[in-house]
Formats: structure tokens, C-alpha cells, sequence
């Protein structure tokens, strides 16, 4: 059963209205997306035949600011995911208190199937396509799904060549050569393992001591795996698409991101100790922290019951389906919800913004300071209205994003 | 049963002609998707204080050869692919013509019968605050289309120009001579389908004087037309409203159905001896010598093609044919005057108020007429030929016209980047 996502958005305004008794106007103002542009792209493929793909770019709300959002490239992108994700991405902006709006933005393509050229050619003539939906002031793309830092470089380039003068604010997750910002690669990672330091400093407990599983070894598990490595958790499983690996007494997660960077699979990594397990396995094994950080839909009404940890710590968007929300808060299971635990990734791509168009940059460590400022700041405002009121914490951050909405919408006022 | 994506049928009038002239595969895939397409949200505060909101779009067929051109709609039941189904239709419409210009559509999801003014110049200005970026006279120039007038074109004017801080009149055309409107708009759709008649029955050694007429609609082309054909002599024997209409084999006095009509009445109650009161459909199936179908899309189609019984068929409204019905009169020997050349003229002197307002310098209507019948007339003399070189229908002739341009403009601009 494939929900639909925007669907799903709009039934989590709906909860979230009913719970802060919100104005009935306000409510049906942030269902609805405020501009959705859809672009033809049309391609000289190598063999030289034309090839049309179909794009998007969607503003869910300016009302904070430009938009931010990602862009994805996947075969299966349509308008009401992209839709659903920039609803999310006004959610986690205003949460950060970040003077963001919610945009995001897709292409329907499956890129493994295009040479480089054509995959520069589709970039370029996507960025051209939506060049007045998109700009410092307007609404500031970043990597997603299938897109990386040489695609936003294309994108940077192609904007500024267009307006004539370099623009790097255009979009954020550029190379550091070209504007882009030291930290970001690590940034949710780190934004985490801000989160879970915080959590468990509120839960009266040692993290050091914390028993860990994480699903996913990614650009996030990985960067959370390794932090908590150093910090002396014990990690004892971590999973990639090939297979999980687990041990009760702790993986070395040095070793295995050395071998996962020179480009194997954990399936191949050879250690007796150690054995291969299943998805499933690696999410209802006994824990005390679980962090999923992988894909969306992963903790469900089917597996929910089975989750065996005290905390989840959600890594990845949308992990846990609202069915498992329920059932694990009813377990007494802590679930740090995405738009606040990996909001990292934002708030650096916020300070990518920000240098950029200040044209002055920051180290490593200023980065790493102010980000856990944000996040942290976030948390505690999360944690007190989650406590306040007896509500699952992601409920709470929920209140207090659309509430910072709402103000502005009220404060603005409907033009003309 | 009329329900057709418009999308679709609009893109297998394309295909009929590129398959008699083997059109480049590239090019009619690329004719066949439209350049862009904008939703937007447009937030109301109404009367009694609640948020109201409303879905609006802006669609770019084309604008390969030159700025988007096309209309903006309210009306309760828009769809995305109504839209572009007409911005498609635009995009051949001024290639045909040869107007330097491409195309585009606009439309709002609303009851405009159901706001007040207020609300309305709201909807309007925050409409055009949302597209402002997809607008302007060297990106995409509006008009009035279903339920707009000059009104809200002035208010779409006025918005974009105080966004843009200088008097922009060449944003939209149907304006109100008063800030930069043409003479001779009005009248423009129903002007120039006069002129093709005209020249068509001299070529067929048909005597337009006396001919039997039967329209349907009574609107901006409807009437202008009515009025025009009765003046020179034609028997209007039927014509009718929304709401029906009458009927008279003797012919109506058209004069006095225009006041009828100004006095807010509805034509089917117009009872008088000697008049018949008619539904649109019974219209349709009228026989006579000149139908003008100028009322809304898809009137004549699959299930009553059969039964029209004229000999030329004046399309006065936008795609009031569908292609199956096209088929059957086709087979009927019926003569298909297309949407596309029949009610050009009014797209015709929205391009000449467009240049009056690039140029500030206005012209009379004694000009805008003559230069109306010289673009019409050009066009109408290209399908002619082509039509009886190729034996083809003046429709399939028109869209290779109109695609032939469009393929050349492709080939010299290339793919950017």
C-alpha cells in the first residue's frame, strides 16, 4: 500500500492543529504548497535522440524566509513527494529557527542510466528551466537523493553564468573550492550525536555506556557511528544495502569505515567474531539507542512491537511510519524525531548560505560550535514542551515549528 | 461522454499532420510537451473575514518564437491539462499567423459568480503577484479568456507595473483603451471570421448574401458575428445562449435580440410568433448552409457529427470539434473553417495592441482592420494551397503550417545548452 506522501503531510497538520487548537484559516493556509513549478528538459542524448525529461521545483512556504530544499533525481520523483518534502523542510526550517522557508525540488530520471555529459546537460537545462524560481532570495536548492556536491557545482555555475556575475548563495552542498562550507559532510552526523549527548545528559544517563544499533553506514551513519566509536559507545551492529554486521561486544568501526571508503560491501568484511545479519534482525535486536538511518518506512506497525531499545534516534527522513509512533511511545521508547535530530545537515547548509553571501568562512570549529548551539537549542525548547504537556516529543516539535509559522503568517498578513 | 482529456485530443490534431508531412520524431516530442507549467496557491481574505484558497496556473506551451501569448480563465472546473491543452493551441495559432510570438494559457479555479468585486480584484492582483516571474512583455503577454474582461486585465496591469515600479501597458492586451487598450479588439474574433468567410465563399462561387446561418453562442464572437452577417444580408436562422435559444426559417431580427439580451434577459425567452425556442443541441443539427459554433470546446463530437447538416462549419470558439467528429464531417464533405484560423482575430489585434504599447503609438481602426485582414488572409491563402496540393482538410493543413514554422524556429536555436 503506497501512501501518498503529501497526503500524509497534510494529515500531520491536521493532528498538529487540533492538538494546539490552531486558527482554522492558519491550517488551511499550510496544506496548501504556495507555488509548484513543472519544467520540460528536454536532452540531446549521446546517441542523438531527444529525450524529454519532466522536473519539478516546489515552494511550500517563503513565509520565514527563501525557501531551502533539496533536489532529487529518482525515476519514481512526482509532484506530490516533492510536494510532501518541502512541506517537511518548512517544518524543520522553522524548528531551527533557520530564516528559511520549505521548498524542494526532483527530476523524474534514473541517472545511472546517463552518461556524464547528459547528466550535466540535465542539470544545466533544469537550472535554467527554474532560474526565477531559485536565487539567494529566493530559494536555495541543496543535494538530495542521487544528487551530490558536483551537481549543485553545475547548478552554481549555470545560475551565475546565466545572471552574469558568481552566485554561489544559489545553492548550498557545493565543493569547498567553489563556496561551499567545512563541516557539511559530517553535519548531520554530528547534529545527532549533538542530540543524543543532550538526551541522555535529560535521561540521567551515561552515553558512554549506551549500547548502540545503527541502520545504515552512510554519509550519516557512518559520521554517527564514528562519533560514538570515539566517544566509547559500544556499537553493536551497523548495516549498508548489501547486509547487517553485528557483535555483542562492539564493532570496530574504524576498521569497518576504512573498508567501506576503499569501496567494499559489509557483507565481504572478514572477522570471525563477527556475523551478518538481516534488516529486520538489526532493527528488533536488544539495545539501548537504535538509529535508523537509512530510508524512510522503516520502523512499522509490523515491527514495531519488536523494537527492543530505549531510545530511537531517527537518522534518516520519515523512518518511523505514525502507526509505530504510537506503539513505541506507548512501549515508553524515547523517539527523537527527524526534523529535530537530523536537522544538522540544514543548519550547515544554513551556514553555507551564510558565508557565502557574506563571502567570509569559517573553520571547522566555529561550524561545529554554533551548529551544536542551534540544534541544541532546538532540543531543549522540543524537550520542555514535550515534558510540559506529556506529549511524544515529535509532537512537540511539530507545535513549535507551525506556531513560528503561524506567527508570521499572522504578522504578514495576506497580500494585497 | 464529452469528457476527452483536452491534452490529449489537442496533441492528436498535431499528430494527424506530422504524419502527412513526416515530421522529425525529435521535433513533435518536443511539440508535444509543454515548456513549463505553474501551480500556484492564491490565498483570499473574503468578505466575512475567513481564508479562502484558490489554484491557479500558468502554462508555457512554447516560446520558441517569441514571448508566450494566451488568455487567462476563471471558471470553476479548470484542470492543468485544460490549460495546457490551450497554450498548445496558442503555440500554432501565432505560428500560423506568423506573429512573432509563442504559447501560453492562464486560468484560476473559481466561481467568479460567487465573489464579490472586492474579492475579485484581490484574487486578480494576488494571481498576478504569484505569476509575475512567468509574465511580462518579452516573457509571456495575457489576454481575456472565459469569464475576464477588461477589468481584470487593468488590474493585472496595474499590479505587474507596481511590482516593477514603471507603467508596463504591454503585460497583458483586452485592456481598456484608456491605459493602453487597441480599438477594434472587441470586435476583433468576429471581424476576422467575417473576413475568411468572405473570402472563402468567393472561392467556392458561394453567395454569402441570403445563406442560411446558425450560431451558437451569443457572446464577444457570437454577436459581433450575428451582427455582421446580418448586415450583409445573411438569414441568421438560428443563434442561442447557454440556456438554449430560438429559431426562425425566416430569420431572426438579430437587432433585436441584442437588446433583448442587453436587457439581462435569456434568448430562449424571446417567444414571438413565428419563433421557435431551441435547445443547443437542436442548434447544432439546424440545417443551414454556415454553422458557427462559437460558445465553449467539444460541442460537436462523436455522437451528433452525423447529424450536422451545413455545408461550411465556421469555428468560432476554441476546439468545439473533437477529432473523431472531424472524421465524420470530413466524410460528409462538410467544410471545416479551423478554430485556429476562423477566430484569430482576435488573437490577431491582442499582437497589434502588444506593439502599440511597445511603440506608444497607437493606431486607428481603419489600420488595425486592414492589417487584421492582410495577416488573416495570408494565412488563410498558405492553407488553401496547401490544402488542395496535399488534399488535405484546411485543420491538418493549418497545424503542418503552423509545425512546419515551429520545427524550422527549433532547428536554428538547437538544444540549450
Amino acid at each position: 500500500m503506497e501512501l501518498n506522501p503529501f497526503e500524509v503531510a497534510k494529515e500531520q497538520i491536521d493532528i498538529v492543529a487540533k492538538e494546539m487548537g490552531l486558527d482554522p484559516n492558519i491550517t488551511r493556509y499550510l496544506k496548501k504548497i504556495e507555488k509548484a513549478l513543472i519544467v520540460s528538459i528536454p536532452i540531446m542524448m549521446d546517441n542523438g535522440s531527444l529525450q524529454i525529461f519532466e522536473g519539478y521545483r516546489v515552494h511550500h512556504s517563503t513565509v520565514r524566509g527563501p525557501g531551502k530544499g533539496g533536489i532529487r533525481y529518482a525515476p519514481n520523483v512526482n509532484l506530490d513527494e516533492v510536494k510532501a518534502l518541502a512541506t517537511w523542510m518548512t517544518w524543520k526550517c522553522s524548528l531551527l529557527k533557520l530564516p528559511f522557508g520549505g521548498a524542494k525540488g526532483g527530476i523524474c530520471v534514473n541517472p545511472r542510466e546517463l552518461s556524464k555529459k547528459e547528466l550535466e546537460k540535465l542539470t544545466r537545462r533544469y537550472a535554467s528551466e527554474i532560474i526565477n524560481f531559485i536565487g539567494p532570495n529566493i530559494d536555495v536548492p541543496a543535494p538530495d537523493v542521487n544528487t551530490n556536491a558536483q551537481i549543485m557545482a553545475w547548478i552554481m555555475d549555470t545560475y551565475s553564468m546565466n545572471k552574469g556575475r558568481a552566485v554561489p548563495g544559489v545553492v548550498t552542498g557545493k565543493p569547498v573550492e567553489i563556496g561551499g562550507s567545512v563541516g557539511r559532510n559530517s553535519a548531520t552526523g554530528r547534529g545527532l550525536y549533538f542530540v543524543i549527548d543532550a538526551m541522555c545528559e535529560k535521561l540521567n544517563i551515561s552515553l558512554e555506556s549506551q549500547k548502540i544499533i545503527i541502520q545504515g553506514f552512510g554519509n550519516v551513519g557512518g559520521w554517527i557511528a564514528n562519533l560514538l566509536y570515539e566517544r566509547g559507545c559500544k556499537i553493536l551492529a551497523v548495516s549498508d544495502i548489501s547486509s547487517g554486521i553485528y557483535y555483542s561486544e562492539g564493532l570496530e568501526i574504524n576498521k569497518l569505515l576504512d573498508w567501506v571508503h576503499s569501496g567494499n560491501f559489509l557483507k565481504d568484511y572478514k572477522d570471525q567474531r563477527y556475523k551478518l545479519i538481516s534488516n529486520n534482525d538489526l532493527l528488533t535486536s536488544d539495545c539501548d539507542i537504535l538509529i535508523p538511518a537509512a530510508l524512510e518506512n522503516q520502523i512499522t506497525e509490523a515491527n514495531a512491537n519488536e523494537i527492543r531499545c530505549k531510545i530511537v534516534l531517527e537518522g534518516a527522513n520519515g523512518p518511523t511510519t505514525p502507526e509505530a509512533d504510537k506503539i513505541l511511545f506507548n512501549k515508553g521508547i524515547h523517539l527523537i524525531p527527524d526534523i529535530l535530530s537530523n536537522a544538522g545537515g540544514v543548519c550547515v547548509s544554513y551556514f553555507e548560505y551564510v558565508q557565502d553571501i557574506r563571502a567570509y568562512f569559517w573553520d571547522l570549529d566555529r561550524i561545529n560550535k554554533e551548529l551544536k548551539r542551534m540544534i541544541l537549542e532546538a532540543f531543549e525548547e522540543v524537550y520542555k514542551l514535550h515534558k510540559m504537556r506529556e506529549i511524544p516529543l515529535r509532537t512537540a516539535a511539530y507545535i513549535i515549528a507551525v506556531q513560528r509559522i503561524a506567527r508570521a503568517i499572522e504578522l504578514r498578513g495576506i497580500f494585497p | 461522454m464529452r469528457d476527452i482529456n483536452p491534452f490529449e485530443s489537442a496533441k492528436k490534431k498535431l499528430d494527424i499532420a506530422a504524419n502527412v508531412i513526416d515530421l522529425d520524431e525529435n521535433t513533435l516530442k518536443y511539440l508535444k510537451k509543454v515548456e513549463r507549467s505553474l501551480i500556484v496557491s492564491i490565498p483570499v481574505v473574503m468578505d466575512n473575514g475567513s481564508l479562502q484558497i484558490f489554484e491557479g496556473y500558468r502554462v508555457h506551451h512554447s516560446t520558441l518564437r517569441g514571448p508566450g501569448k494566451g488568455g487567462l480563465r476563471y471558471s470553476p472546473d479548470v484542470t492543468l491539462d485544460e490549460i495546457k491543452a490551450l497554450a498548445f493551441l496558442m503555440t500554432f495559432k501565432t505560428s500560423l499567423l506568423e506573429l512573432p510570438l509563442g504559447g501560453s494559457k492562464g486560468g484560476v479555479r473559481v466561481d467568479k459568480k460567487k465573489l464579490s468585486l472586492n474579492e475579485l480584484r484581490h484574487l486578480t492582483r494576488r494571481y498576478t503577484s504569484e505569476i509575475l516571474n512567468m509574465i511580462g512583455e518579452d516573457i509571456d503577454i495575457l489576454a481575456p479568456d472565459m469569464n475576464t474582461g477588461e477589468q481584470e486585465m487593468a488590474w493585472i496591469m496595474d499590479t505587474y507595473s507596481m511590482n516593477k515600479g514603471k507603467p508596463s501597458p504591454g503585460v497583458v492586451t483586452g485592456k481598456p483603451i484608456e491605459i493602453g487598450g487597441t480599438v477594434g479588439r472587441t470586435d476583433a474574433p468576429g471581424t476576422g471570421m467575417f473576413y475568411i468567410l468572405e473570402t472563402l465563399c468567393e472561392r467556392q462561387n458561394f453567395s454569402l448574401k441570403s445563406s442560411k446561418v446558425a450560431i451558437q453562442g451569443f457572446g464577444k464572437v457570437g454577436k459581433v458575428v450575428a451582427q455582421i452577417l446580418n448586415n450583409v444580408g445573411c438569414n441568421i436562422i438560428a443563434i442561442t445562449d447557454s440556456e438554449g435559444g430560438v429559431y426562425s426559417d425566416k430569420g431572426l431580427n438579430i437587432n433585436k435580440l441584442i437588446n433583448w439580451k442587453q436587457k439581462g434577459n435569456s434568448l430562449k425567452d424571446h417567444e414571438r410568433s413565428n419563433i421557435k425556442v431551441i435547445t443547443n443541441e437542436e442548434l447544432l443539427c439546424t440545417k443551414c448552409d454556415i454553422l458557427i459554433p462559437a460558445a465553449i470546446e467539444n460541442q460537436i463530437f462523436s455522437k451528433n457529427a452525423d447529424n450536422i447538416d451545413c455545408k461550411i462549419i465556421l469555428e468560432g470558439a476554441n476546439s468545439p470539434t473533437t477529432s473523431q467528429a472531424d472524421e465524420i464531417l470530413k466524410e460528409k464533405g462538410i467544410i471545416i473553417i479551423p478554430d485556429i484560423l476562423a477566430n484569430a482575430g482576435g488573437l490577431c489585434v491582442s499582437y497589434f495592441e502588444y506593439i502599440q504599447d511597445l511603440h506608444s503609438y497607437f493606431w486607428n481602426l481603419e489600420r488595425v482592420n486592414r492589417e487584421m485582414k492582410r495577416i488573416l488572409l495570408r494565412a488563410f491563402e498558405s492553407i488553401l494551397n496547401l490544402s488542395s496540393e496535399k488534399e488535405i482538410t484546411y485543420r491538418t493543413a493549418a497545424y503542418i503550417i503552423g509545425a512546419e514554422r515551429l520545427a524550422k524556429a527549433h532547428e536554428l536555436r538547437g538544444l540549450f545548452p
